[in-house]
């Protein structure tokens, strides 16, 4: 199943319902998009993301630089 | 005395007893029920607070629009539910001023939000009923949180304990995303920790006593504490704080239905949003912070509160209303402009704001709209200033509007100032956070200004408030 945005193949069930079976929840390891599988996702055009757009977008808020003694 | 609540649980069984809480005992859908019932209970003239008792395949219950509705933000401050937003702003005026009220640490034995606690194989799933607000959002939001963090540098210290409301994506079934805009405190404490590339500690919590949850979405300084303003809100009665499991600096409300607890991965950004926000639009994609959830603690039987927003007005307007206005209110009234009578800057957080003054004289009023557009919250968000005379009610928007429909002479009385300062959010301000305010006098002329048409004003007639009272009596009396 391709996600509903950015229609990578990447997406897997994130967790069923604790109570029946009534429902899954899926969620996009790409671009982070959930969706249930009672629901229909319609993204708009606006709101539709292509993979390599997402090291593009925004960052909120900015990382600051580390102090100088401390190495990732 | 006013009636304060020690949890959520109190506060809605008061709106129930107030008629202000409906129940649905059907099974519903998580979407699209849920946000489109909180959007549709915004609309009704009462505002209820909506109680989902069961969800489709969860476990738990849901409350929404909790504080949706004047009658409703009335009750939350423990006053008669039909108290005009007048006299509701005046009362959190006079209560602003009880701060400091410091808040109560108990013990955890006394804390009602350890009741159960939940160490491994987090689901976030098992405990809250999580729903898609709004039908392009990116995924299920928790719109309602109260957020707690504190300052690396000074962990032991309230007045920097920060708790804030901000929108919260669930990313996994243990994993968040958080948005922390540059100018929230939530910020300045991350920048503290991803210099040292140290995990940030954070709880968020959940169903909290409605002051508290109100001021978490208050802006106060940075070195002032949430809690002790919720204190003085509730006309100085302290609210009972106790500390997280997973670190004794995060102070948590005790009563919290839900308490999430984790850190915030340092330097990590990942896809969030969009999201449907508070000025009625979308804000998109955007890479922001990722927290991990190690432990949980919740009441037994724990309630979700979220809440519904969109086009105003919504239940968040009400969480943004007169908490703006009071502060607005006391920089201009305390700080030169005593002769500001009352602000009302509920209109998208402050875009748009009505201030009754009394002028001195000619261009006073105007000089007061300048002074609200020159704090540092009137200069962000400030755009549309109406300044009506002190005899208006700036909360009743007939009395504005006759105020601007007999008091303006556009061609003297509209006043544009240029390339200023704007709210980003603002999807009018371009380039983003560049504007122009607006501002429009609906005050009668005073000298040296002519007023070359002078009016006599009707006044009520002899016997209006006594009449008043009795219709009221009447009208109470049919009603039981
Ligand atoms: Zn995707």
């Amino acid at each position: 199943m391709n996600c509903p945005r950015c229609d990578s193949p990447k997406t897997r069930v994130m967790t069923k319902s604790p109570v029946g079976d009534v429902w899954e929840v899926y969620v996009c390891d790409v671009c982070a998009y959930s969706w249930r599988s009672t629901e229909d996702p319609k993204v708009w055009p606006t709101f539709k993301l292509k993979p390599e757009q997402i090291p593009n977008l925004d960052v909120i808020p900015a990382i600051a630089p580390l102090d100088p003694d401390v190495s990732v | 005395m006013a009636k304060v609540y020690k949890d959520l649980r109190e506060f809605l069984a008061t709106l129930d007893q107030e008629g202000q809480l409906l129940r649905i005992t059907d099974e519903v859908m998580p979407e699209p029920s849920i946000g489109a019932a909180g959007r549709a209970a915004t609309r009704m003239s009462n505002g209820p607070a909506v109680y989902f008792e069961k969800i489709a395949g969860y476990k738990n219950p849901l409350v929404t629009n909790a504080h949706g509705s004047w009658q409703n933000h009335a009750l939350m401050m423990g006053m008669d539910k039909d108290t005009p937003v007048k006299e509701q702003f005046f009362e959190l005026n006079r209560r602003w001023d009880k701060y400091p009220c410091d808040p109560v640490i108990v013990d955890r034995a006394q804390a009602s939000c350890k009741e159960n606690v939940i160490e491994s194989d987090i689901n976030l799933f098992d405990v809250l009923p999580l729903y898609r607000i709004n039908d392009q959002d990116g995924g299920f939001f928790l719109s309602k949180a109260s957020v707690i963090t504190y300052d690396r540098d000074e962990p032991d210290n309230l007045g920097k304990v920060n708790v804030g409301t901000y929108r919260i994506q669930v990313k996994d079934v243990d994993t968040i995303g958080i948005q922390a805009l540059p100018f929230h405190d939530i910020a300045i404490q991350l920048a503290k920790y991803e210099r040292r590339n140290e995990p940030m500690p954070i709880a968020v919590t959940l169903g909290n006593v409605p002051l508290i949850t109100f001021m978490a979405s208050t802006p106060i300084a940075y070195d002032q504490s949430e809690y002790s303003f919720a204190g003085a809100l509730q006309d100085g009665v302290p609210v009972e704080i106790t500390p997280a499991d997973t670190d004794p600096h995060l102070l948590v409300p005790a009563t919290s239905e839900v308490v999430l607890e984790g850190y915030i991965k340092p330097r990590v950004r990942t896809c969030e949003g969009p999201f449907g926000e508070f000025p009625g639009s979308y804000s998109g994609a955007r890479n922001q912070c990722e927290i991990k959830i190690t432990h949980i603690t919740h009441r037994t039987n724990p309630i979700f509160e979220n809440l519904y927003l969109g086009m105003p007005w919504t239940e968040i307007d009400y969480l943004m209303a007169l908490n703006t206005s009071v502060p607005m209110f006391k920089q201009l009234h305390n700080e030169g402009f005593p002769e500001v009578t009352a602000v009302n800057a509920m209109y998208t957080h402050g875009i748009g704001t009505i201030i009754a003054v009394k002028p001195r004289f000619g261009g006073f009023a105007k000089a007061a709209a300048m002074r609200f557009l020159s704090t540092p919250h009137g200069m962000a968000y400030g755009k549309l200033v109406i300044l009506v005379d002190d005899f208006v009610d700036p909360f009743n928007l007939e009395q504005v509007m006759w105020a601007l429909t007999t008091r303006v002479l556009p061609s003297k009385d509209v006043n544009l100032i240029h390339n200023a300062a704007g709210m980003p959010l603002d999807p009018s301000s371009y380039p983003a956070g560049m504007t122009t305010k607006l501002i429009i006098d609906a005050t009668t002329p005073v000298a040296p200004e002519p007023n070359p048409r002078p009016v006599a004003l009707v006044a009520d007639p002899e016997g209006t408030e006594e009449w008043a009272k009795t219709l009221a009596e009447i009208s109470a009396a049919l009603g039981k």
